[in-house]
This record gives C-alpha cells, sequence and structure tokens, in this order.
C-alpha cells in the first residue's frame, strides 16, 4: 500500500526548485555559528547515536563493508526498485557527452558510472559524435569510493557487464574530502546515497568545487526530507519498522540498516543543504524532488 | 572587442527580460542602463573570452535536413572567403540566480543548432561542455538567445545613428528598411535557419518565440515612429508580425544575390499593409457613423428603459 502511493507520487511529483532564502526548517538566519554547530553534530552523529568526531569513519566503513555483497540487492528491496529510475534521472540531468571526463564518487557498486558509459556509448550520442572532434578516447569515468569491498562488488559487476576490458573506466580508492585528483580536471561529479555518510560535508564539497573544471556541474542524489502531510507518516513508518527488519532478513545485519535510516533523518533538508552547495561556491544551486521529498536530486554549476 | 561583445550578449539578455511583459514601446533610455552597468561588471570580472578564428569547414551530416546537409556543401565554398563566420563565443547570459551562466553562439552553419554545436561552443571558450546540461531546453536556449541578440543588434544600430537615417524616408520605407535590417542579421545562418524556426514551433517553446517576435514587431514600430490609437495598436503589430513572418520563409528558398527578391517582397508586402490600413480606417470611421446613428435609437430605448425603473 506504501508502495502504491510511492508510485503514485513518483509519477506526479517532480517538484523542482530554485534556492530560496525564505523557507528553510532550521534556523532562518545561518549564523556562522549554526552553521558551524550543525556541522559539528553531523560529524559527530551516527545515525542517533552520539559517537567521536574520529571514530565515525570507521563506524561508517564498517556498515559498507558489511553491506557490500547484498548493497544492490537490499536497494532494490527497500526503494522498491524506484533507485533505477532516481539514477536514471540524474544521469539525464547530467547530460553526459563524448570525451568527458566524470567522477562516481562513493558510487562503488558502479550504477551511476555504467549508466554514464552506457549513456555516451549510445547510439543517439554516436550521432552527435560525428559532428564533434574530440572522440569518445578522451571519455574517463572514474568511481571513487573509501570502501574497498564495494569498490571489488563494483569491478565484478563490470566484469559482468564486459567493462572489464574497458579502458574508459577507473576504479579509485579514495576520501570524498581528500581527492587524489588534480584540480579542475573533472566535467562532472556525481555522488549518489553518498554525502550522508560523509564526516566532514563541507570538505566533500569543497573538494568537489576544486576537481570541478570551469562549466562543471555538481549532482548529489540523496535521501531527504519528506513535508508531504501524510505520505511523511507512512514513510516515517516504513523506514524505522520495514527497512531494518528486511535488513535482518535478507542480509542478517539489523543496524547497519538501522544507522542507514537514522542517517537520513539527522541528514539537513533539502533547502538547508542547498545553502551548504552554494556556500561550497557553487552557482545556479537547485534541486528536484522526487517522490515528494523521499529523494531529492541537487545540482550545481561551477563558473 | 571581445569583452564589449560579452557585455553585448549581456544586455540584450537583461533588456529582453526587462522589456517582455511591458507592451508599451517606450520603454525609457535611463532604466537599462543601471541594469547595463552591473551587467557589464559581471562580465569583465569573468574575464573576456579568446576571439576564435575561423572553423575549418566541412560538409555537415546533419541526418534530420537533408536539406541543411545540401546547403551546407554549398556553404564550404563559401566559407573558404570567409562568409561564414563563427562567432565568438562566450556570451553572459544573465540568469535571476545570480552568476552569470554562458551561451555560446557558435559554428551554427556548421552544426546547426544543436547540442553538438553548444559543447563544441563551450570548449571553445575554455568551458567544460558539462554547462549544456544546465540548460533545461538546450538547442532552444541557443535560438532564444541568438534571437534576442539580434533584437539587441537592432537597437543598438537605432540608437547609434541609423535612426536618424530613418527620419527622412516615408513609413513605408522606414519599416522597410528595420525589416531588412533584422533579416539581414539572420542571411549567415540561412541554411540552419529551417532547423531554428522548427525548433522554435515545438510546444514547450512556442510562447517564449511567440514573445520575442512579439518584442521585435514592437521595436521596429516604435523606431518607425508610432502614433496612433488603440485598435491601431494591436494591428499595426499583428500585421507587421504577419509579414515579418512571411519574409522570413521567403528568405529561406530565396537565391537572389543579396537576397533582393526578399528586399523587394517585404516592400511589396509593407506597401499592401498600409493600404489596407487606411481601408480599415476609412471602415472604421464609416462603422462609428453608422454607430452614431444607430446609437441614437439604442440610446434612446435605454433612457425610457432606465426612466421607467428610476421612475
Amino acid at each position: 500500500m506504501a508502495m502504491q502511493a510511492a508510485r503514485r507520487l513518483a509519477s506526479w511529483s517532480l517538484q523542482r526548485r530554485l534556492l530560496l532564502p525564505s523557507q528553510v526548517q532550521a534556523p532562518s538566519i545561518p549564523t556562522a555559528a549554526a552553521a558551524a554547530a550543525f556541522l559539528h553534530s553531523h560529524a559527530t552523529s551516527f545515525g542517533y547515536k552520539q559517537v567521536r568526531e574520529e571514530d565515525k569513519s570507521k563506524l561508517v566503513g564498517n556498515v559498507f563493508s558489511s553491506v557490500a555483497s547484498s548493497y544492490d540487492l537490499m536497494n532494490d528491496l527497500t526503494s522498491v526498485g524506484l533507485h533505477r529510475l532516481w539514477k536514471d534521472r540524474l544521469i539525464s540531468k547530467l547530460n553526459p557527452f563524448p570525451g568527458m571526463k566524470h567522477l562516481d564518487v562513493s558510487g562503488g557498486t558502479g550504477d551511476v558510472a555504467f549508466r554514464v558509459l552506457e549513456r555516451i556509448k549510445s547510439v543517439g550520442h554516436r550521432a552527435m559524435q560525428g559532428t564533434l572532434t574530440e572522440t569518445e578516447e578522451d571519455t574517463h569515468i572514474y568511481v571513487c569510493d573509501i570502501n574497498p569491498n564495494m569498490l571489488n562488488v563494483g569491478k565484478k559487476r563490470a566484469a559482468e557487464r564486459g567493462y572489464s576490458k574497458e579502458h574508459c573506466l577507473s576504479w579509485v580508492q579514495g576520501d570524498a574530502e581528500a581527492l587524489s585528483f588534480e584540480d579542475g580536471s573533472m566535467d562532472g561529479y556525481t555522488i549518489a546515497f553518498g554525502i550522508r555518510n560523509v564526516t566532514h560535508i563541507e570538505k566533500a564539497l569543497s573538494e568537489a568545487y576544486r576537481v570541478l573544471k570551469r562549466g562543471g556541474r555538481f549532482l548529489c542524489l540523496e535521501l531527504s526530507h519528506v513535508d508531504v502531510p501524510v505520505f511523511k507518516e507512512i514513510y516515517d513508518v516504513y523506514s524505522f519498522s520495514v527497512i531494518p527488519a528486511i535488513g535482518e532478513l535478507v542480509a542478517g545485519d539489523r543496524q547497519s540498516y538501522q544507522y542507514l535510516v537514522e542517517s537520513i533523518r539527522r541528514f539537513p533538508n533539502q533547502e538547508k543543504f542547498a545553502q551548504m552547495i552554494q556556500e561550497a561556491g557553487f552557482q545556479r544551486v537547485e534541486y528536484e524532488n522526487l517522490v515528494g521529498g523521499v529523494v531529492a536530486i541537487h545540482s550545481g554549476l561551477k563558473l | 572587442m571581445a569583452s564589449s561583445l560579452a557585455a553585448r550578449r549581456l544586455l540584450s539578455r537583461a533588456a529582453a527580460a526587462r522589456r517582455l511583459p511591458v507592451p508599451f514601446a517606450s520603454a525609457p533610455a535611463p532604466a537599462p542602463a543601471p541594469a547595463a552597468m552591473g551587467s557589464r561588471r559581471f562580465s569583465a570580472d569573468a574575464g573576456p573570452p579568446p576571439p576564435l578564428p575561423p572553423p575549418p569547414l566541412e560538409p555537415v551530416v546533419e541526418p534530420p535536413t537533408s536539406e541543411g546537409a545540401g546547403t551546407s556543401s554549398s556553404s564550404t565554398t563559401a566559407g573558404a572567403e570567409g562568409a561564414h563566420r563563427s562567432s565568438p563565443g562566450a556570451a553572459a547570459g544573465a540568469r535571476r540566480q545570480g552568476g552569470a551562466g554562458y551561451e555560446e553562439e557558435q559554428e551554427k552553419p556548421r552544426m546547426g543548432w544543436s547540442e553538438s554545436a553548444m559543447v563544441t561552443g563551450a570548449r571553445d571558450v575554455g568551458v567544460s561542455p558539462a554547462i549544456v546540461g544546465a540548460f533545461p531546453r538546450k538547442e532552444a536556449a541557443l535560438v532564444e538567445f541568438f534571437m534576442d541578440d539580434c533584437l539587441q543588434q537592432l537597437m543598438d544600430r537605432i540608437d547609434a545613428g541609423e535612426g536618424e537615417q530613418l527620419k527622412n524616408l516615408i513609413l513605408s520605407e522606414r519599416l522597410s528598411k528595420l525589416v531588412r535590417m533584422r533579416l539581414e542579421m539572420q542571411a549567415p545562418y540561412i541554411s540552419k535557419w529551417p532547423q531554428a524556426l522548427s525548433i522554435q514551433s515545438q510546444p514547450a517553446n512556442v510562447s517564449t518565440s511567440l514573445k520575442q517576435r512579439a518584442v521585435l514587431v514592437d521595436e521596429i514600430w516604435h523606431a518607425a515612429g508610432d502614433s496612433g490609437s488603440d485598435i491601431d495598436w494591436y494591428v499595426k503589430r499583428a500585421v507587421l508580425g504577419g509579414i515579418y513572418s512571411t519574409s522570413e520563409v521567403y528568405m529561406l528558398t530565396d537565391n537572389s544575390p543579396e537576397f533582393r527578391d526578399t528586399w523587394t517582397f517585404v516592400n511589396r508586402r509593407i506597401k499592401d499593409a498600409l493600404d489596407l490600413q487606411k481601408t480599415f480606417q476609412e471602415a472604421a470611421y464609416l462603422a462609428e457613423a453608422v454607430g452614431a446613428g444607430m446609437g441614437g435609437t439604442v440610446q434612446g430605448v435605454l433612457n425610457r428603459v432606465f426612466q421607467k425603473r428610476s421612475g
């Protein structure tokens, strides 16, 4: 029943909003102190638990090491397959082009990277490529993840799809807060369902700003806050009761999925996060709600 | 020079955005100036783009328009003489969201009004082509930007001095000259203009393109010296809009040297229209006279009705 409601909402509620300074759930005038306090609280929170800042990264790492093998299956179960549509939407917003240098951060299992690759190689793009001087030889997609287990799963999936000899695709282990790429080397940066798990969000955002070229786009797909009245309650019940139960049944790990669900609630809402992106230096920041706010795609432009 | 080009483009954006809701042609001159100053600052900060060398033209494989492919091969021979220039890239398109977005006017004779033209344009300017993804309606944005830019160029030329020359001409010649000035701006892109027209007529884009044309026609009438009563205002703009559109389409198939046939066409249509307008005016007077006669009767009846009610 909740799935039907979700599906119906998915079909009509693509709401796009530009950043408006007025409607913010958090204190409407974020003073430097308030912003700093929020960021500190994110850095020391592990779901609803309080942890030391130094420990958060390790704890998150443990979560993903344990869920890595069933990550994709769990995604399909908990989002009822909708995550595929969300990622498709992310890629169509990105609008990849032949010759693109793209970085997908915390994209361990490769979903976003495969989509970008397929889009660039698609027939339609071959037609466009005929009129472009640069060929798709220059295309390169980097998949960066802090967790080697997730990367291994991704490499395995790539082999299954026949991309093991693919020279366009690179798997890099790295930290979103300290990327190993050069300044201004990427045309596009995506982070799908990953920014929530980063200890210092502002560092990840400024790293994103650093590695992007001028004209490059930042896109973030993340679970976000639902404000729609009735649906909000249904979603809460689903999140706190159903998801950890599925986690226990399928992956044998209730705690990790409890963390996942709690971390969604602790993450800033759409407006606040958009403000943070703007503070990192991005321009034309806007967000699009999917399924009434269950998921939001934030985008920004580096100029 | 390049930065003034960028500033000009920004001005057109700002100017067009402001003119859109206003039906009055008399937008005061000082009003655009402060915005222009602010916008000029933007483009200056962003840095002037390097001017482009003319590209090596090659035949375009443009799948949908076979006509495009045919005419583009003729354009390659003309291109050697530099007839088809590629306009320098970066232009700042002002957006509400703050910060400048860049639009590229690039190699349209070669690639048409397409995403690949925008991608190449972005590369040439030194901006990542990822920016093309930020435009919600990509090719339409390019066409609309071009329309705004041409409008701004027209207004600049009128303000700069050609407006004085206009005063010596009669009304029909003034209109012809203005329409010709505007259509000449499209001449370098004429091989791909059918594509631009089809983009403009798509349902998602048609409202913006109609608005732009309305503004254009308004400007032309204003420059030609508009003085008329209320009904005339709408009729004039509608008629000129029709003439402009038909001339534009005529120009697509005109092979005469320097589009001579098109200008003859424009002159004849405008003369016909003005003659027609005299006919309209006379018809309006006649209707007034008849109405006055009839109105006496109607008014008498109404007076009696109201007398009865108040009485």
